[in-house]
């Protein structure tokens, strides 16, 4: 899970160096990405956990048609996180269950 | 803004090349796309395209959609908007939710052309909603769009295109591809692609499957086995593989639910991808303001998505300002044509005449000199031997004469089916299992007889998987009865929908794990599904309303046909037979929030 | 297909599932269950799901009482699990009129036995903190009213009718009805003939167009309401919310989802239920402000069905006097689903044994609108 540096095709523009939390921890990001992408590149695959089977999901469809990546967003519940760009400061936190309503 | 003279779902290919040929001539279009940036799938792309140099052929993916937004850009009165949804077709207007401003705006645009594309088709195995189980796409969004690896080892789940592709794609990031698999006995992308693959080193396991993800908050294994030639797990050949993702790419289908909640008319389509908007060679749909392109419209591929967007463009133009460059859609109508004439475009061309469109035939078969078209409704034995091969038996069993294969024991064989009582025995004996019984009866299915020399034989009754000639699942079929022969040759007859009747040559029973989620969203297993049909839920309304399926925040879209395949496999009512259900609005979940902050279209 | 039945019933939707139920358990299994589409396909399957007793007529109070009684037995006695919940039903009076009119209800349901409160605007607020309360007068508050799943609640009576033997024939859509003599002598459906004497009317949304099969002029016509749902959130609302001045009902669902609807006044009659963006826009503008943290909730769902209204919004159940043994249970003007098992279990009763034993229905007889009649006034 680590941002390609060389490919024999691609040229990746990548915007402002950003940092946002996963679980209070800072990690880093670039304007531009995703939640779940910027996660990805810091090694985070496990998204959410679902309500009835306690079952770990991460990241499948990534174009936001499955609940697969529902995660909280600064105190909001159900974000679909693969169709969400990251923001400076923003605070993510695993899902698990149904969402809390929002404070 | 203003009303749009056409709004266009979808900045994909297709959408956007709709919105080109609309906005040549002056309409106003508002172009609205789910993603971050526009351009759909073509982003991802990195490979380069086939076809004809006038649509971009050996033009990479990524750089097709520059050269689309570029010529777009050059049209003041078209808006593209991003990070966008159309949430419904109401009658009194078309709601459009910005998430970066999480509002809405309602349109009443005169004509719309939807180009939302495809979603990926799931696939049942334990544990498979395990993080590091990804849609073929998914890998691609992270890889190509985003330049992020989904994992440094990667298992490949299906052969066709797309698995072939990406796994190259794979390979060129660094990643590893420890193996693809594929359930059936061969590749089914194209040629070259496979070839591009293999001479990377990356093997193609046929005859394979997964059986389970392994790990615990992520993948850090797979349970792989061989399958035999009736898709069931070999005992003995179950394997781990060390990977950290599995990749499926098992095919995609239409994303039409806008369409049907507008009202269109659906259709289930195999071939096709599954329940396809009815649509007629102009690109409009049932309802008269609805257009669609791409995708949505029938899975293809790209250039063909690029075609359909323009055609539909120029009719919308015509619709509106009463003409269009009619020359121009003549031309492009007979490029698709051609695109579609080939070899590896007849499971599109049947697809595509199903809903009555007209394609340009397949290469004619010769030696087909039997018509049994005429003698419709009796039962009667469709023999497909067509190459010249000294070979009589049919013949020599007939019990009434009513097969001829004359002096050169090399002809093909004639049959006057006039005479033909429809014992069967020519098919028991045919050495090459080249002919198979067949009969329409009236209330629009067929009955099949398939020479069968596998055990288990089936039971009469029981519901099996009906195959085509490539080895791909048409239908689940009941079993009407099994005549069994004394020389192991036994005739398995099957009910199938008609329409299916000529193409349904084999059958197989799958073995899938009953504990593997069907839906995501509402944790729904195999098991728990087929459990509601026995106790009597075997309406897909029924079903959705009893065990929640289909009811999550997707909509449906990962677990409907999947529920709908289980109900036909355990009713024996064919897919294309059963309702797929309602389709309600919003498309996509909106918030409260969303749709206080909605902006009034002004008219001008 | 069964082509003779003593009882045939048009209408597969709570109503004639829990008729067939209790016909079925009364000993008479010689029935067919007509219907057209899937079961709970109607309006039972697109309702908000509220089972509420707080009625302003003494005599809709003690059928809603009646039916709570099978609610509450349901999994032991038919042999499903409906999700049914006691989270109450709280409605909210916002006006003087309103404040005067609750006050006068509680007292008469408290008459009746009904667990009902009134609750003071301070009380109000603090047992539903996260309630915007402004305005409020007064609540009522009657803690054993609550909520079930309408389709289990169908498919839970249609499947216990069938294995007492009661013939339900789904996507059989009745088409006439012939009748001889001023008697019923077949039910003519698009599957074939079934011979009957006896055919109950449940067909909900379409009752008039049933009553129509037998020359019937049944005063009841249809209006679209619609509904939506959200995504599921943890649980949070016991109670059924209303208010009437306000023009809203929400509940939260087993499944942890928020439902909820108003009425619309500009409604003409009709049988179209198509949803519209007016719907979406008014409800998502409103219900904010009386649960401000619904505004980041996402909807999920959106759809609507029919309200079956009578001239005075409240059921009609009775026989006909001109066509022998046509019995109707109709115009149930939204809240049939809450009702259907008390319904279903007089209508049983009156057919097997000529009357209804259980519970007293004749105030909702079809007579009572030469009489005169007063509306039913704790209606969405």
């Amino acid at each position: 899970m680590e941002r390609i540096v060389e490919h024999p095709l691609l040229k990746f523009e990548r915007g402002e160096k950003i940092v946002f939390y996963f679980e209070d921890v800072q990690m880093q990001a670039y304007e531009g990405e995703t939640i779940a992408a910027a996660l990805h590149a810091n090694g985070v695959r496990m998204l959410r956990i679902t309500p009835k089977g306690s079952r770990p999901q991460g990241l499948f469809c990534a174009i936001g048609k499955c609940s697969s990546c529902l995660m909280e967003v600064d105190g909001k519940a159900n974000v679909r996180t693969c169709i969400t760009p990251v923001k400076e400061g923003m605070r993510v936190r695993t899902q698990k269950g149904r969402g809390e309503k929002s404070e | 803004m203003n009303n749009p003279d056409l709004l266009v779902l979808g900045g994909g290919p297709a959408g956007l090349c709709g919105a080109i040929e609309a906005a040549r001539e002056g309409l106003r279009v508002l172009v609205v796309d789910e993603g971050i940036s526009p351009g759909g799938q073509l982003v991802k792309q990195t490979h380069k395209f086939f076809g004809n140099e006038n649509f971009y052929a050996s033009t990479r993916g990524m750089e097709i959609a520059g050269k689309l937004l570029k010529e777009l850009s050059l049209y003041p009165q078209v808006i593209l908007a991003c990070e966008s949804s159309v949430l419904a077709v109401y009658p009194d207007g078309v709601p459009v939710l910005d998430r970066r401003s999480d509002s809405t705006y309602l349109y009443n645009p005169t004509r719309l052309l939807v180009a939302t594309g495809a979603s990926e088709k799931f696939l049942q195995f334990d544990n498979n909603d395990l993080p590091g189980v990804y849609g073929a796409g998914a890998v691609q969004t992270l890889m190509n769009q985003f330049g992020i690896l989904p994992g440094k080892s990667v298992l490949m789940i299906g052969s066709g295109n797309i698995g072939l592709i990406v796994s190259y794609q794979l390979d060129q990031a660094g990643v590893e591809v420890k193996a693809i698999l594929e359930a059936s006995s061969r590749i089914g992308g194209y040629r070259v692609h496979a070839d591009k693959v293999k001479r990377l080193g990356i093997p193609v396991l046929l005859n394979h499957t997964i059986l389970k993800a392994i790990g615990e908050k992520s993948v850090n294994g797979a349970l792989i086995t061989a399958l035999d030639e009736r898709w069931r797990p070999v005992p003995g050949t179950e394997r781990e593989m060390v990977i950290d993702t599995v990749c499926i790419a098992v095919g995609l289908t239409p994303s039409a639910e806008l369409v049907a909640q507008a009202g269109g008319q659906l259709k289930y389509i195999p071939e096709l991808g599954g329940y396809v908007p009815l649509h007629d060679s102009d690109m409009r749909t049932t309802i008269d303001r609805v257009f669609v392109a791409g995708d949505v419209s029938g899975i293809e591929e790209a250039t063909t998505a690029m075609i359909e967007g323009r055609i539909a463009g120029l009719n919308i133009v015509k619709d509106i300002k009463g003409k269009c460059n009619e020359t121009r859609l003549e031309e492009l109508k007979e490029t698709l044509s051609a695109f579609r004439s080939g070899p590896t475009s007849s499971k599109i061309r049947s697809g595509l005449e199903k809903m009555d469109l007209v394609t340009q035939p397949a290469r004619y078969v010769e030696g087909e000199v039997n018509r049994s078209g005429e003698f419709r409704g009796k039962l009667r034995p469709i023999i497909e031997c067509f190459e010249a091969i000294p070979c009589n038996p049919c013949e020599t069993s007939c019990p009434v004469g009513a097969i001829t294969v004359g002096e050169n024991i090399n002809d093909v064989p004639v049959i006057d089916y006039s005479r033909c009582t429809g014992c069967g025995v020519c098919a028991t004996k045919c050495p090459g299992l080249a002919i198979f019984m067949y009969q329409e009866r009236e209330d629009g299915m067929a009955l099949v007889g398939i020479p069968y020399e596998f055990l288990p034989v089936p039971e009469k009754g029981q519901s099996v998987y009906a195959t085509g000639r490539s080895g791909e699942v048409l239908c689940t079929a009941r079993v009407d009865r099994v005549t069994r022969s004394a020389n192991k040759t036994n005739i398995v007859y099957l009910t199938v929908p008609e329409e299916l009747g000529r193409d349904v040559r084999h059958i197989h029973v799958t073995n899938r794990e009953e504990s593997s989620l069907i839906c995501r969203c509402e944790e729904i297993t195999v098991e728990q599904v087929k459990k509601a049909i026995r106790e009597g839920y075997v309406d897909f309304e029924e079903l959705r309303r009893y065990l929640r399926v289909s009811m999550g925040p997707c909509g449906g879209r990962t677990c409907r046909l999947n529920t709908l395949m289980i109900l036909s496999g355990e009713t024996g009512v064919p897919v294309e037979k059963l309702s797929p259900g309602t389709l309600r609005p919003p498309a996509i979940p909106v918030s409260f929030g969303a749709i206080e902050r909605n902006a009034k279209v002004t008219h001008e | 297909m069964k082509n003779k039945a003593c009882v045939t019933i048009i209408g597969g939707g709570v109503v004639g599932s829990a008729t067939a139920y209790y016909l079925a358990k009364n000993g008479l299994t010689d029935v067919v269950l007509l219907e057209r589409d899937y079961l709970s396909s109607g309006s039972t399957g697109r309702c908000g799901g509220g089972i509420r007793q707080q009625w302003s007529e003494r005599m809709n109070v003690r059928l809603a009482m009646r039916s709570v009684e099978h609610f509450k037995n349901f999994e032991r006695e038919v042999g499903l699990n409906i999700e049914y919940f006691q989270g109450g039903y709280l409605l909210l009076a916002y006006t003087e009129e309103e404040e005067a009119l609750f006050k006068k209800n509680v007292a008469m349901q408290q008459e009746e036995g009904l667990d009902v409160v009134l609750l003071s605007r301070e009380e109000t607020v603090r047992k539903f903190p996260f309630m915007n309360l402004e305005g409020l007068k007064l609540s009522a508050y009657c803690p054993s009213d609550g909520h079930a799943n309408p389709h289990l609640t169908t498919f839970g009576y249609a499947r216990a009718a069938e294995k007492m033997g009661v013939n339900v024939l789904t996507h059989t859509d009745a088409k006439r009805v012939l009748v001889e003599n001023g008697k019923i002598r077949t039910v003519v459906t698009d599957r074939g003939e079934i011979e009957t004497g006896i055919v109950v009317n449940a067909a909900g949304g379409y009752s008039h167009q049933a009553g129509e099969m037998v020359g019937l002029n049944l005063p009841t016509e249809s209006y679209r309401h619609q509904i939506f749902v959200t995504e599921p959130l943890e649980h949070i609302l016991d109670p059924l919310v209303i208010s009437f001045v306000n023009n809203f009902y929400i509940r939260q669902t087993g499944s942890g989802n928020f439902i909820m609807g108003q009425g619309d006044r500009d409604e003409l009659p009709g049988l179209e239920i198509t949803p519209t963006w007016k719907f979406l826009k008014e409800m998502s503008d409103k219900m904010p402000r009386f649960f401000p943290f619904l505004k980041d909730v996402r909807i999920l769902r959106h759809w609507a069905g029919l309200y079956n209204m009578s001239p005075d919004a409240q059921p009609i159940i009775d026989r006909s006097n001109e066509i022998e043994d046509f019995y109707f249970a109709i115009g149930f003007s939204g809240h049939g689903f809450m009702l259907a098992p008390a319904v279903g279990e007089a209508l049983a009763e009156w057919i097997v044994f000529g009357e209804p034993r259980s519970v007293d229905i004749s105030n909702l007889s079809l007579q009572r609108f030469e009489r005169g009649f007063t509306r039913e006034k704790n209606v969405v």
